[in-house]
């Protein structure tokens, strides 16, 4: 074995899979900032670079653009709370408060190592658990399936914001515009249009909901945020900083990669569930969503961690977890390399080659992130009526050009009024989010599982693993309502 | 007290709305549903009685007032003293602009069109000491924003009768 692995990292290591990877590395950090560029766009549209390159270059190099775009999506979500991801969405939650404090630096900081720590754990867990957790995974049913996504939201409609009603609200909405076009048995629902027929794309939603609340608050309020500049010597991450943060790292990587390994979950539910935990956790919840380093951290540190995890399934079993994976099997597949089982046995060498490059970019990572910090920090240096406006413009132009549609661009700006409208209603925005995300595989789940058992709703309590996730989710609400309870009872004495 | 009755109210009342009005008529449910299969309108109608519900739990909550009320939000504080109905206006005007960008693509382009969104948005805001810098960011940022999607990904944005004279 250990042959083996010496003759990858030989084959690996020369200039041009290095400079493949730092390509791929760095314009993911780049297009992942850019609101409305995805990574899935990013890795769509190197696919057909891929053709021309040998098997293992060309999957390092989706692979580091993968990766690079999630990190870069944190970027935008700290610095114009406009998150280039999905999972970033999480990290603006705590990132943009820390920006106006004029901690834009720092919060980039904590976001890169958190994202570099979460990254290599991942790889390592790609390299040792990818069999193991594969067949686990696989033994998760459709009961399962829906008791882990129900606590998923639970967590996150407990979190993130100042009250569970509201939070489920939101999840409500949320589950509810995930139902519009088709379902899983061909019906269409409230297709009001041919456009609605497809349902709505989660990049509009996301950053409709996201970033433009912040112009139209900026309008109507006429109160711009007092953001502090970047004070340059507040911009390193402390050692003691660090250390307060680990445990919610290494329990974000660990999150990150569970979930990541489960097909269908992805990055973003990672994020907000490790981000849950360290709030539960915390000495000083009460910080977290203004500013707080260890949100970020959690946040990070899990939606990396997710993404070596998502190759777990696709390559133990040849199942792609999310749409970025469904392209790479795609790749691996032009290559003439099946992701399977017996991918293990006929291509080891290749399977070496890619765990080494996987490490190589984690190195990367780091590098990339800490060169565009600086160039990019300087942006909430940007007055907020100019700020919001390219950020408005950045999102036409970028939803646009996504699917040539001006359905999504209209679903954009729609959603910025529904998101200023939940902010005024003090409905939190990242439960609806999650479960706008979640909300078609809890439904699919749920009627497979009820169509399985003849409609027999006793189906969800039905083993060991559905009892832990009814637990948890009991767990949860005693706990997100004693703390709610708690507060009341401060702010009645406060004014007392 | 009323903010948080009339915040569950409306949340029912949206929830009632889609239960009521939308799904009978846009989640249509077939003929045939073959075994034990949930029909199509089942998830909508459970999450939209969850939604009624909990608007009503937050009426409730919010009229017998064992919660209390949190400190008010001061991003929602105006940042000079003006009334309701100046707050009401500014944000009818976001959604006239937001719904003239929507109609005045297919005529005028989509650059054009954003072009004059981004004017009107720079306005709304306030904006009047850095105007040099705003007629940048309104006119030149859409038309580089442009030309980098069409040469860098090959979108075809929608053309107007003005979209030759920006290069399009």
């Amino acid at each position: 074995m250990l042959n083996d692995i010496l003759l990858a990292l030989q084959a690996v290591a020369t200039i041009e899979n290095f400079l493949i990877m730092a390509a791929g590395i760095w314009g993911g950090v780049v297009i992942g900032a850019i609101p409305g560029m995805t990574g899935t766009m990013a890795v769509t549209l190197a696919l057909p670079f891929t053709f021309y390159m040998q098997p293992v270059p060309s999957i390092l190099l989706l692979v580091a653009l993968y990766k690079g775009s999630t990190y870069g999506g944190s970027v935008s979500a700290i610095l114009i709370k406009t998150p280039g991801t999905a999972s970033a969405a999480c990290t603006a939650l705590d990132g943009y408060p820390l920006a106006r404090q004029g901690k834009a630096g720092k919060a980039l900081n904590m976001a890169l190592y958190s994202s570099v720590i979460g990254d290599f754990f991942s790889n390592i867990s790609l390299i040792f658990l990818a069999a193991p957790l594969a067949i686990l995974a696989l033994r998760v049913g459709p009961p399962e399936y829906f008791m882990l996504m129900v606590f998923a939201l639970t967590t996150v409609a407990g979190v993130s914001g100042n009250s569970l009603l509201l939070g489920l609200v939101s999840a409500c909405l949320g589950l509810l515009l995930a139902t519009v076009g088709e379902d899983m048995y061909g019906s269409f629902r409230f297709a009001m249009t041919n456009e609605m027929q497809a349902g709505l794309a989660v990049a509009p939603v996301l950053i409709g909901l996201f970033a433009l609340p912040e112009l139209i608050k900026l309008i109507v309020f006429r109160n711009p945020p007092k953001t502090e500049p970047m004070k340059l010597g507040d911009n390193r991450v402390s050692g003691r900083e660090i250390r307060a943060s680990l445990k919610s790292i290494l329990r974000g990587s660990t999150i990150g990669v569970v979930l990541g390994a489960i097909p269908g979950i992805g990055p973003a539910s990672a994020a907000f569930f490790s981000y849950g935990e360290a709030q539960r956790t915390s000495k000083t919840p009460a910080n977290f969503g203004k500013g707080e380093l260890e949100g970020i951290a959690a946040s990070e540190s899990a939606n990396n961690g997710a993404c070596g995890a998502t190759m777990i399934p696709l390559l133990a079993l040849g199942v792609p977890g999310d749409v970025i994976t469904g392209v790479m099997l795609g790749a691996f597949m032009i290559q003439g390399l099946t992701p399977g089982p017996l991918l293990f046995q006929t291509n080891m060498h290749e399977i070496y080659m890619l765990f080494i490059g996987m490490m190589v970019s984690s190195v990367l990572l780091f590098g990339a992130g800490k060169i565009t910090m600086r160039a990019f920090s300087y942006v909430a240096e940007i007055p907020p009526t100019l700020l919001t406006s390219v950020v408005l413009l950045l999102c036409l132009f970028g939803i646009y050009s996504i699917s040539n549609s001006m359905f999504d661009v209209t679903v954009l700006l729609a959603l910025g009024v529904l998101g200023f409208a939940m902010f005024l209603l003090d409905i939190p925005a990242a439960p609806f989010l999650i479960a706008f995300i979640l909300g078609p595989m809890i439904e699919e789940n749920m009627r497979r599982a009820l169509a399985i058992s003849r409609g027999d709703a006793s189906v969800f309590l039905s083993s060991p693993i559905t009892w832990i996730f009814a637990a948890l989710i009991l767990f949860v609400i005693g706990i997100t309502f004693r703390r709610e309870v708690a507060k009341a009872r401060q702010r009645k004495a406060d004014r007392a | 007290m009323w903010s948080g009755i009339l915040r569950g109210v409306l949340i029912s009342v949206l929830f009632g709305f889609v239960l009521f009005v939308l799904i009978p008529v846009h989640v249509p449910r077939p003929a045939f549903i073959p075994g034990f299969a949930p029909p199509p309108d089942m998830w909508p109608r459970t999450v939209s009685i969850a939604g009624i519900v909990l608007g009503l739990i937050v009426a409730v909550l919010a009229w017998a007032g064992p919660v209390a009320r949190p400190a008010p939000n001061p991003e929602k504080q105006p940042a000079e003293p003006v009334g309701l109905p100046v707050l009401i206006g500014r944000f009818a005007l976001v959604v006239l602009a937001f719904g003239l960008f929507i109609m005045l693509v297919p005529r005028i382009g989509f650059v054009l069109a954003a072009i004059l969104l981004t004017a009107a948005a720079i306005l709304l805001t306030g904006e009047r000491q850095r105007l040099v810098w705003g007629t940048i960011v309104a006119v030149a940022l859409p038309i580089v924003l442009a030309l980098f999607f069409n040469s860098a990904l090959g979108t075809q944005f929608p053309k107007g009768p003005f979209s030759a004279l920006l290069g399009f």
